[in-house]
């Protein structure tokens, strides 16, 4: 039978299976490839002149060492890791309810043309709405708690999930739910073998939009409310006049928003693996 | 969108319907007492108290401070980041020698530096500003270098067999090309500006619609919190609008997202 | 072979061995929605497949053959008037022992699971897992991919995606396979070398096969009856019978002057319907 199938679109089949894992580039990433390291250098070169003639300029710019001995003094007192912490579980519980209200929002009115017109105007002005806007009204509702945290975060974390939620149901194929019932699947299998993970790379397109967000608006929040977390122990810095130790903790931020960038391309990549480059 | 049917064709009657429905059910259940959280006003509470706030011309004065800084602070950070991604994106050498720094920095969250602004400049119009400019020159920055830097090379190949100068280049087939990436650069950069704008009145500045905000959550007084709120939303939502209109009348060929919140 | 439309089947021998009936279509009509309201897109529609038999649908395009495929496959409802079945049992859903394969292969496939799990798609939890392997690796290798199991759909050809959706409706060992248009985006060498194979697999399963296409050649060569479709809304405007040996040659059958007989009677016929 390996005679039948030599015509000229079977000899253009590409991919030796050796191959296959490098013709698999994450979606999303493929654009503009990673800048040089040396480009590090003027950041370096900032911070090096910063250390230098920091003491002789002011209070509110202390040189970078004193930044680490401040964390690290915050640290030792014990106060520095279970803000971390909190800020964590803000995090995280405010992207998974994002995720899975988006998901089913956005399947809903993905669905129906009719669900969508009729909650387009109201989801559209919910999402123009500034998350900072809405922290006092969650505080006046919710109490300073750690529920307003949540609730905040996934408010503003839930768009881009339910957007991209609502363009991939728009995007599917009814032929492949024809196969399906044509194959005798039944409706949870078909759910469950077909549109999820039909919908699963628009679904995380989204969460790699909002998790970045979350993060912001689980800061924002913090600041704003001084309800525990990183976010709290910046503004109590502020208060405090603790320049240096509100230096550090921009720097925690920082490495915060990188490491979520880090982890959810790493998710995204296995996610992605085995399907088709875009 | 000539004539007058054409708009009452293009709204959305369903949905209008829909937004006052939830409104309705609101009050009535506030009327009714089903829904029993403490401080929150019914929605007929809220528009009576706009309607003072209006009158007194409170509301304008808020408004129109934060509409002022939030569209002053985004042109002058649309100016950095076009011609700072400029830069970056079109020579290499600057690319290669400050791209990894500029990432980095990218990393660190702007709503982290509110408080340190506010220590550095005071409870003023400046920290607002300088925080505006901050944050939305990022947006505008990081897709105008990945919009030139994306050009398609068939148009590099037009150029040279067309003999245009570098100038022409530039102006006549880069900048277009990358618009539509640059666009999109704008509109983040305009709802962060917004953002930042409420945050910074929020916790500093003694004016403009977060600062009343916080006034009136002080003074106790939810309808008119919700009324601030409402106005910010409409706020965001106008600026989102005019947006894309003056991009629709302005350049054809680039289509601005539909939205994102940052 | 079988060409009548006789409603006394037990007696249509015809030809060498008696056929049963294995679908029956009766006064079958599609209504589908439009904007103005219901449009009948099919009318009044009678025939028979016999056990084994290959039927070619052609008509022009627009004429409403898929739409007729998909009644059988019951994936499009007929008007409550319509009878039609399957191995005796009325169409209500897709029917049991039957599988549909689809044009659009590259939207039919699942592009997470490699070949070999888009063959399992129908047999799991159906059949013990032995048994599920045992027929993915003799369907894939009946369509000769048994090495491509291992890899993604996308990484292969459209032929061979076309093959491994043939394969994966093999492994339900189908008493019935309905094909719309399942070579009409493929290459011509692609094209005959799958039609050579569906031959060999309509011989090896002994299935019954309705099979669409708008291609003339393909029809005459494929099958053992064509029915054209056409007016509106389509009815069968004519019913030929195919009576060239088997097994069919590219080169040879086709240069049969019963072969070219063929071709232009179909062609005279659709052209006919038409203007």
């Amino acid at each position: 039978m390996t005679t039948l199938g030599v015509g000229p679109a079977d000899a253009a089949s590409p991919v030796e299976p050796g191959e296959r894992r490098r013709t698999t580039p994450a979606r999303g990433t493929r654009t503009g490839s990673l800048p040089p390291l040396r480009g590090l250098l003027p950041l370096v070169v900032f911070l090096a002149s910063w250390q230098l003639v920091a003491s002789r300029l002011s209070p509110f710019f202390p040189p970078p060492s004193d930044w680490a001995s401040a964390l690290l003094d915050l640290s030792r007192s014990g106060v520095l890791l279970p803000a971390a912490f909190a800020t964590v579980i803000t995090f995280l519980l405010g992207l998974v309810a994002a995720s899975v209200l988006g998901t089913v929002l956005g399947l809903a009115v993905g669905a129906s043309a009719r669900t969508d017109r009729a909650l387009q105007p109201t989801l559209e002005y919910a999402r123009a709405m500034p998350p900072a806007a809405v922290v006092p009204i969650a505080t006046l509702l919710l109490g300073f708690t750690g529920t307003m945290k949540v609730v905040v975060v996934t408010s503003a974390a839930i768009w881009s999930i339910l957007l991209n939620t609502r363009s991939g149901v728009r995007q599917l194929n009814p032929v492949m739910f024809e196969m399906a019932r044509s194959l005798q699947l039944g409706r949870f299998e078909r759910v469950r073998k077909v549109t999820f993970p039909a919908l699963l790379p628009s679904i995380f397109l989204g969460v790699r939009v909002a998790a970045p967000v979350a993060l912001v608006i689980t800061l924002l929040v913090e600041i704003l409310t001084q309800v525990d977390g990183v976010g709290a122990l910046i503004a109590q810095s502020q208060r405090n006049y603790e320049f240096a130790q509100g230096y550090g903790l921009i720097l925690v931020a920082g490495l915060f928003a990188l490491l979520v960038n880090a982890l959810v391309s790493m998710l995204q990549a296995r996610v992605m693996r085995h399907r088709p480059p875009a | 969108m000539t004539s007058a049917t054409a708009v009452l064709r293009r709204t959305n009657v369903l949905g209008v319907a829909t937004m006052l429905l939830l409104l309705g059910a609101w009050e009535l259940l506030i009327r009714v007492g089903l829904l029993d959280f403490q401080n929150l006003p019914a929605p007929s509470a809220v528009a009576a108290r706009a309607q003072q706030l209006l009158a007194s011309g409170e509301l304008m004065t808020n408004l129109l401070h934060t509409l002022r800084v939030t569209l002053l602070g985004w042109v002058l950070a649309s100016v950095i980041g076009i011609g700072l991604g400029l830069v970056l994106g079109l020579w290499r050498p600057a690319w290669r020698w400050s791209m990894a720094s500029f990432e980095l920095l990218r990393a660190v969250p702007p709503i982290s530096l509110v408080p340190l602004a506010l220590l550095v400049f005071g409870f003023s119009v400046r920290t607002e500003l300088t925080l505006i400019v901050y944050a939305s020159a990022w947006p505008v920055l990081v897709n105008t270098i990945e919009g030139v830097r994306t050009v398609r090379p068939e148009l590099r190949d037009v150029a040279r067999t067309l003999h245009l100068s570098r100038r022409e280049t530039l102006l006549k087939l880069t900048l277009p090309a990358a618009m539509p990436s640059i666009v999109v650069g704008l509109q983040l950069g305009l709802s962060l500006a917004l953002v930042l704008a409420v945050v910074a009145e929020l916790v500093g500045n003694p004016s403009g619609l977060g600062n009343a905000l916080i006034l009136a959550q002080l003074a106790l007084r939810p309808e008119e919190m919700f009324a601030y709120v409402f106005t910010i939303g409409l706020l965001g939502i106008a600026l989102n609008a005019a947006f894309r209109q003056i991009v629709a009348w302005t350049l054809t060929s680039a289509k601005p997202l539909p939205g994102k919140v940052s | 072979m079988t060409v009548e439309r006789s409603a006394d089947v037990s007696s249509a021998a015809l030809g060498t061995q008696p056929r049963s009936v294995a679908c029956q279509c009766r006064n079958a009509s599609v209504d589908l929605g439009s904007r103005a309201g219901p449009r009948r897109i099919l009318g009044d529609i009678n025939f028979d497949l016999h056990e084994g038999e290959f039927v070619a649908i052609l008509g022009r395009s627009g004429s409403g053959k898929t739409t007729l495929l998909r009644v059988l496959g019951g994936l499009v409802d007929p008007t409550p008037e319509s009878v039609v079945t399957f191995h005796g049992r009325p169409v209500a859903g897709p029917p049991q022992d039957v599988v549909f394969v689809f044009q659009n292969y590259a939207a039919s496939l699942l592009p997470w699971r490699t070949v070999h799990n888009n063959v399992a798609l129908g047999l799991e939890g159906k059949v013990p897992v032995a048994v599920k392997r045992a027929r993915i690796s003799e369907s894939l290798a009946t369509v000769g991919l048994e090495a491509r199991a291992a890899d993604y759909p996308w990484q292969l050809s459209g032929g061979m995606q076309q093959r491994v959706q043939l394969a994966r409706s093999l492994a339900m060992r189908p008493r019935g396979l309905l094909m719309d248009e399942p070579f009409g985006s493929l290459d011509a060498m692609t094209k005959a070398s799958l039609q050579d194979q569906l031959q060999q697999v309509h011989q090896h399963t002994g299935a019954t096969i309705a099979f669409v296409t708008h291609d003339i050649d393909e029809a005459v060569f494929l099958s053992d009856r064509i029915l054209v479709l056409d007016g509106s809304p389509a009815t069968i405007a004519h019913e030929i019978p195919v009576e060239l040996p088997r097994p069919r040659d590219q080169l040879a059958t086709k240069e049969l002057p019963e072969f070219l007989r063929l071709r232009r009677q179909v062609y005279d016929a659709i052209v006919e319907t038409g203007d």
